[in-house]
């Protein structure tokens, strides 16, 4: 199927990371080239071939402290490159590799990097705790005005109403759905990146101090400083490549009230981006062999599981429950490198499809996955949801 | 409780006349004139069938809730916890959904389904935010 979708003329070529932690004593713009420079020689590529550039988010998009790093022009400028193709992306970006595979599958560039830099712990530490959301600004604009003023203050008291009813309309307790972090965090001990790598236990979870009911601390991801870079290459190029990687299908669709308070029912948040790039493959949930799905929650990842069709609607407790599935071991290894539960908040599934492209490519660790031939990598945000399929070259 | 610490909103076209009447313990939405459908926020449009024929219109409760959570985090410094914050809908109101605080029951006694009254309190920045109160069923 689909020999001509675009995404099959581009190919995730190179991918790289900074020093990952709580707190890096480093800025954003060093953390951002040490990422590209990383990105760059993964691909088998020099900066003389890298065309393209873009960040997520665009400049100005910063509702959180530390949360944008790695000016698109100071970049371009310590870099020394010259570009034929460019994009500031703010929300609205599905998938950290689709704008840039846009670009080299219409000729727009050959190669394109992508970059998403973090210094959320830093400025968490300096805020003496998670800072709340827009206090960067002194209003709430836009569709923050209806949330923080009446005390909405963070990602995770909004998204919480929706984790409330999905307990309650499914009959879910949290001591199923706990089996997502106590795993991941079990992946994350065989990940020497990752921030959090003690063993979790299930009476640790439920005694963990609640931030906004029923979502308690081991529920949120974890704020790091780090930086992520992509590079997406024209397929054509392939045999100049390292190591690269096939885009299968992928997908991004906003559908309902985009708002957090308004949204019909953020159960259903990616089941309209999953059937999208379903309808696009050949390839069938039962196909893939490791599954990198967006967690800045624990609930987001119950929605992707049953978006993705990886079980039914209302089924991801019973499928999580022991974590035997979702080990490295079981039928659907998940978010191997920890998820940003464990391994660090690198947002908007930059770290999820770092991921996806090491167990692709088997240079995955004491954590890879054997014979890994289709990796999923979903992300969302509130209501921005995308949805692909990687596969070996 | 002190529900003043926080971020005020920006007040747009669109949105002054929901916040004026808030001042004044009202519940403003916007009601198409050519089909009568009710949209919550205001766009100057109507979300049904896209009149731009539209304006403010009272609902007065009571109110469902759709859902809620009960905040532990202090987000900002002095911010009072815990809260409880209730997603609220309206029998014979589809499209009409109002986030806000709820006060007059202890927040860990909130539940899915039950019916609050409309109401308001001093919010950030001098504006009075929904504030919603637990009714007695069959009220």
């Amino acid at each position: 199927m689909g020999s001509d979708l675009f995404e099959h003329r581009a190919v995730i070529s190179g991918i790289g990371q900074s020093e990952i932690g709580r707190e890096v004593h480093r800025s954003g713009l060093q953390l951002t080239l040490d990422a590209i420079l990383a990105a760059v020689a993964d691909a088998g590529l020099t900066l003389d071939d890298i065309d393209g550039l873009a960040m997520f988010p665009g400049g100005g998009a910063a509702n959180l402290p530390g949360y944008a790093n790695g000016n698109l022009y100071e970049v371009q400028d310590a870099l020394k490159l010259t570009t034929t193709w460019r994009l500031g992306q703010v929300e609205g970006m599905s998938l950290p590799f689709y704008g840039p595979a846009q670009a080299v599958a219409t000729g727009q560039a050959r190669h394109a990097v992508i970059w998403r830099t973090v210094k959320e712990g830093s400025a968490a530490r300096n805020a003496g705790g998670r800072p709340a959301y827009g206090s960067t600004k002194p209003v709430a604009e836009g569709p923050l005005a209806w949330l923080l003023p009446v005390g909405m203050l963070s990602p995770v008291v909004q998204v919480a109403p929706y984790a409330m009813r999905y307990l309650h309309d499914f009959d879910v307790t949290r001591e199923q759905l706990a089996w997502i972090p106590i795993t991941q965090r079990a992946h994350a001990a065989r990940n020497p990146d990752a921030v959090y790598r003690t063993p979790l236990t299930l009476d640790e979870y439920l005694d963990a101090r609640m931030i906004s009911s029923p979502i308690c601390l081991y529920d949120c991801d974890v704020p790091v400083d780090g930086a992520t870079a992509i590079v997406v290459s024209a397929a054509e190029t392939a045999a100049d490549l390292r190591s690269p990687v096939r885009i299968e299908a992928m997908a991004g669709v906003v559908e309902g009230r985009p708002s957090w308070e308004q949204w019909e029912d953020f159960g259903r948040v990616g089941h309209g981006a999953a059937d999208a790039m379903w309808s696009r493959t050949d390839l069938r949930p039962a196909d893939v062999d490791v599954a990198q799905l967006y967690d800045g929650f624990t609930i987001e990842v119950v929605w992707w599981l049953e978006a993705m069709g990886f079980c039914g609607p209302g089924e991801a407790a019973d499928f999580v429950e022991g974590g035997h599935r979702i080990a490295l071991d079981g039928e659907l290894p998940l978010n191997t490198w920890g998820g940003q539960l464990s391994g660090g908040r690198l947002h908007a599934a930059f770290g999820h499809t770092a991921e996806a492209v090491r167990q692709l490519r088997g240079e995955a660790g004491d954590r890879q996955v054997e014979g890994v031939e289709v990796a999923a990598v979903t992300n969302v945000g509130g209501f921005e949801a995308g949805a692909s399929l990687l596969t070996r070259w | 409780m002190d529900a003043t610490i926080g971020i005020p909103p920006a007040v747009t076209d669109e949105t002054e006349a929901f916040w004026t009447a808030a001042g004044e313990g009202r519940l403003l939405v916007e009601r198409c004139a050519s089909c009568g459908a009710e949209s919550f926020p205001a766009r100057g449009i109507c979300r049904s069938c896209r009149s731009r024929d539209t304006a403010p219109a009272e609902i007065t409760g009571p109110g469902v809730v759709y859902s809620y959570t009960v905040n532990h985090q202090r987000w900002l410094p002095d911010l009072e916890v815990p809260f409880a914050v209730v997603l609220v809908e309206f029998r014979g109101h589809p499209g009409v959904r109002v986030v806000g605080r709820i006060r007059g029951c202890d927040p860990d006694d909130v539940t899915i389904g039950m019916n609050v009254a409309v109401g308001f309190e001093p919010g950030p920045g001098g504006f009075a935010i929904p504030s919603f109160l637990p009714v007695a069923d069959g009220d």
